[in-house]
């Protein structure tokens, strides 16, 4: 009531921009994070006008060659400019991983919504049996056995990824959808006679997001892993599309001579791991600072 | 509590069921018939040998039939025959499973190991330099790609030390040094997550129960700070042991590409090769025996919950 | 129990003009064990209730927590699919209705509840608050629904300015304040009102139920008015029900009812607030009667009551009594009162 003037702001964009600044404040590490996958973002989508060389050509007269000012990371046993297949890596790997959370996200949270709503029914234990089913295979393994059925593609790679991220959407939609049917504000809208389709809609999946938003941020950090796992093992992105696992992979062979094949590629893998890993802890601790535990 | 065991035991047979029915009916509705391709790609094989093979595989029968003789044969432990070395796939796994199994528990044993010392170091020098320090090295250790680490790992103590692990693989039988040797790398680099993942949650869990009024309490009684630290982490070791649980898929996926990386012959190389051959019997045990691995430990660890919880009453 | 199912022995009096008709009203909770989720027993939170509201009429439902008080709540809004008994509500029968045919009826019957912050949802605001019950009933006009939230947060003494505001911004009494206008947003007949003024303090609680009151007196609108304090629903209440371990145990007109209570689990809530210093009647209310309210999941055997009742005798133990007329628009359930009419003739 005293600040007469912030009063005229609507409360919602005002509580927005205190919220920003809070963030910055009280998460410091989660800005950086944000900063390094805004660099990541803007690699992948801008790889065509930053990568100095075709990531493909191959430069005849130099094999293998250290770091230098002509070729920032150095070149691999074809004579290709590491610096520029880094990028175009960052470019494959983006658009698998948000391929795959988006598709994998959006089965994830049907399935987990629908379960948790109607938690204890049929329906609820039959999806959480297929669930069970394909949490109890390792990942990898998973990754292994359905991207060799398939065969090695983009999509493919997809499509498998897929399935190692939709138990883990739909445990945490589900797990969240049991606490929020529960509360007493669900009671209350259907007491108003909203329709189940109109509660799940306005106050289910709203209530849902920030857990949503923070194993997000953490499946990101699986997914681009796993992409590489993939590649690495030769049954991801398929040659010559450039991808870190296979960076990885081709270098492991010369280790010893050219380090710098597998050292450059690694390490732009592990930090864009670690910006995701980084933003889902401030998330999480943004969202509920009571709650670190998990 | 006897009844508690049989309830899960028996859902746990029930998801390695569903594990079983899916691996085959993916493979089964796989466009153009899989098992099929495999026989004509391979080299030297006659039509005859075609038919043949189809026949003996029943691939003939309906594909419920096909199912339920899949299923059964499974849970006899019959998962066929491979089609590259025509060996039973089941003496092939047995043969490969111990390896891997001795890889995920050395690697489980580097997590637990030191997860747990660097947990509760920073929970007690809370947001000193040294807890700063451990809970990057936690978050880098989290985010580092094991294969890559591995690699690492090798590169550089070859590099800086001339040492690298042993190029002929030995089982513990014919030279314990040399396979525990030849183990340690892919091991470490392996648990390396698992350590800082144990880490991260044992310092927020035990930093949560410090700030409890269940301590507050056994402060009030007068309890000597080592005493209430000791309480504090009893209580805190619910969360990490779950974590131990979910940690044995990881390590159990992991072990696929840290034997490929460090030629060992164990399951994950045994699955990776069939799965490049189109191997198709040899690829459905494997995915199987994984499951019911994963499924089994996690039964363990459920069942241990009560050690370690009292509350626990399996109701 | 089975016995207090017949239909014939409930001689509650019900017109054709009643708002809400409760008859024999039964919710069973099954408690399940084991593997094969087989049903051990149950939660017999509600009893057969049979009770009514007429127009303008509020009816005090009031009880100690665990009588099933609550439960009848949610029965009667169809928030619990009763076990057994009929619901009526403006003479339609709503057991057995299916979730759309209730849709349209829900804007006839309200309900404010005890805790108003919680029973918003935190990422409203006071405007979706309010607005949703007309969302939800096809009200799509967002200019319409602002200016009747408007209205409506004008009606219970708030400002149309807060519109904007958030449910937690506001002290408990403002914010059950907006709990009405949303329940009012409908243009309900029916208000239940479960423990609505319960955690507010006592002088907030005043305000609220003034407020309740001149509502009533300008919208026509019917209360059923829960709560466990006899005071509060003495205050409001026209006729007041008595509930205990799932039954009703007594009700009548409220004056005469708490005047000259006939049970004698009634009485001893009565002499509980029949005190001049409400305080002291508070501080004493809370432990007249001995003991903890049984389990309803195992109710004793014959009357219910009789564990903690000052004068039980032997029929008590093994035979449930049955409701009588106790006096002119009084019905009660004791075996004093059975003997009573028995030796009247």
């Amino acid at each position: 009531m005293t600040e007469i003037v912030a009063d005229r702001v609507p409360v919602a964009r005002r509580t927005a921009r205190r919220g920003l600044r809070h963030l910055i404040r009280t998460q410091p590490l989660g800005v950086v994070a944000l900063a390094l996958i805004a660099l990541f973002v803007l690699a992948a989508v801008l790889a065509p006008v930053l990568a100095p060389f075709d990531p493909v050509a191959q430069h005849r007269e130099s094999f293998q060659e250290p770091p230098s000012a002509q070729f920032l990371m150095g070149t691999d046993d074809l004579g290709r400019d590491i610096f520029s297949r880094v990028l175009y890596g960052a470019r494959t790997s983006l658009l698998v991983s948000v391929a795959t959370l988006t598709a994998g996200g959006i089965i994830g949270i049907v399935i987990g919504v629908a379960s948790g709503y109607f938690g204890g029914s049929a329906l609820d234990t039959a999806l959480q049996r297929v669930m069970d089913t394909l949490m109890a295979i390792p990942g990898i393994v998973l990754l292994l056995f359905v991207a060799a059925l398939l065969g090695p593609s983009v999509r493919n790679t997809v499509i498998a990824l897929s399935l190692l991220v939709i138990p883990s959407f739909n445990r945490v939609a589900r797990g969240e959808m049991l606490r929020i049917r529960e509360e007493l504000y669900i009671e209350s809208a259907r007491a108003s006679g909203c329709s189940t389709w109109r509660i799940l809609r306005r106050h289910g999946l709203p209530n849902l997001l920030a857990p949503l938003l923070v194993v997000t941020s953490l499946l990101f950090a699986i997914v681009i892993i796993a992409e590489s796992a993939l590649s690495f093992l030769g049954i991801g992105t398929p040659p010559p599309t450039p991808s870190w696992g296979a960076m990885l992979s081709e270098g492991s062979r010369y280790m010893e001579i050219a380090p710098w094949m597998v050292v450059f590629p690694g390490g732009i893998l592990t930090v864009a791991v670690l910006a995701f890993n980084l933003l889902g802890d401030a998330l999480r601790d943004f969202f509920d600072p009571k709650q670190q535990i998990r | 509590m006897a009844e508690y065991v049989l309830r899960r035991a028996l859902y746990g047979l029930l998801v390695v069921a569903l594990v079983t029915i899916f691996v085959f009916l993916t493979l089964r509705l796989i466009p153009g018939d899989a098992v099929r391709l495999q026989l004509a790609d391979a080299p030297g094989v006659s039509e005859e040998q075609v038919a043949a093979l189809a026949a003996q595989l029943g691939l003939d029968q309906p594909l419920l039939t096909q199912l339920g003789t899949f299923v059964t044969d499974a849970a006899r432990g019959d998962f066929g025959t491979s089609f590259q070395s025509q060996e039973p796939v089941t003496a092939l796994i047995a043969d490969r499973l111990p390896t891997t199994l001795q890889l995920g528990v050395m690697a489980m044993l580097v997590s637990v190991l030191l997860g747990v010392p660097l947990g509760l170091l920073s929970a007690a020098r809370q947001n000193s330099w040294l807890d700063q320090g451990l809970r990057v090295v936690s978050v880098a250790g989290i985010s580092v790609p094991n294969f890559w680490l591995g690699l690492l790992l090798v590169t550089y103590l070859a590099l800086w030390f001339g040492w690298s692990p042993p190029l002929v693989y030995r089982t513990p039988g014919e030279d314990l040094g040399s396979n525990l040797v030849h183990m340690a790398l892919p091991a470490l680099a392996l648990g390396v997550a698992g350590m800082a993942a144990i880490a991260r949650m044992l310092r927020s869990a035990l930093l949560e129960v410090l700030r409890s009024p269940f301590v507050r309490t056994v402060r009030a009684k007068g309890a000597s700070e080592t005493r209430v630290f000791v309480h504090a982490v009893r209580n805190s070791l619910v969360p990490v042991f779950t974590l131990v649980g979910l940690q044995v898929g990881a390590i159990l996926g992991g072990t696929v590409i840290l034997e490929s990386i460090f030629g060992i012959p164990g399951m994950g190389m045994l699955i990776f090769e069939s799965v490049q051959l189109r191997d198709y019997p040899v690829v459905l045990g494997c995915v199987v025996v994984y499951g019911a691995v994963f499924v089994l430990v996690n039964l363990v660890v459920d069942l241990l919950y009560g050690v370690i919880d009292p509350r626990i009453r399996y109701a | 129990m089975s016995s207090v199912a017949e239909p014939a022995a409930t001689p509650v009096p019900a017109t054709d003009q009643d708002v809400l008709a409760v008859r024999d009203l039964v919710k069973h909770f099954p408690i399940t064990r084991g593997l094969l989720r087989r049903t051990v027993g149950h939660v017999r939170a509600v009893d057969g209730v049979s009770f009514s509201v007429g127009p303008g009429e509020t009816v005090g439902l009031v009880g100690e927590s665990g009588s099933g008080k609550s439960t009848v709540a949610r029965l009667v809004l169809r928030l619990l699919d009763p076990t057994s008994g009929s619901i009526r509500f403006e003479g339609r029968e709503l057991t057995g209705m299916g979730a759309r045919e209730l849709r349209p009826l829900r804007r006839r019957m309200q309900i404010v509840f005890q805790d108003p912050v919680s029973s918003f949802d935190p990422r409203m605001t006071v405007f979706s608050v309010i607005s949703e019950p007309l969302e939800a009933q096809g009200g799509t006009d967002a200019r319409a629904n602002r200016r009747r939230a408007g209205e409506l947060l004008e009606l219970v003494g708030l400002s149309a300015s807060d519109l904007d505001k958030y449910p937690h911004q506001f002290s408990g009494g403002q914010a059950q304040r907006i709990g009405i206008a949303r329940a009012l947003a409908t243009d309900p007949r029916l208000l239940v009102c479960d423990e609505a003024v319960s955690a507010l303090d006592v002088s907030v609680q005043a305000q609220v139920l003034n407020l309740l009151r001149s509502l009533q007196r300008e919208l026509g609108l019917s209360y059923l008015f829960i709560a466990h304090d006899l005071n509060v629903v003495r205050y409001v209440s026209d006729r007041i029900c008595v509930m205990y371990l799932g039954e009703i145990v007594e009700q009548g007109p409220a004056d005469e009812l708490l005047s000259n209570p006939r049970h004698p689990y009634t009485r001893t809530l009565a002499d509980a607030v029949a005190t001049a210093d409400p305080t002291v009647a508070r501080l004493r209310g809370r432990r007249v009667v001995r003991g903890e309210i049984p389990s309803p999941s195992a109710p004793p055997p014959g009357c219910r009551f009789h564990t903690r009742c000052p004068s039980a005798f032997d029929p008590c133990r093994t035979t449930p009594p049955q409701p009588v007329a106790a006096g002119p628009g009084r019905i009660a359930a004791c075996h004093l009162l059975t003997g009573e009419a028995a030796a009247r003739g």
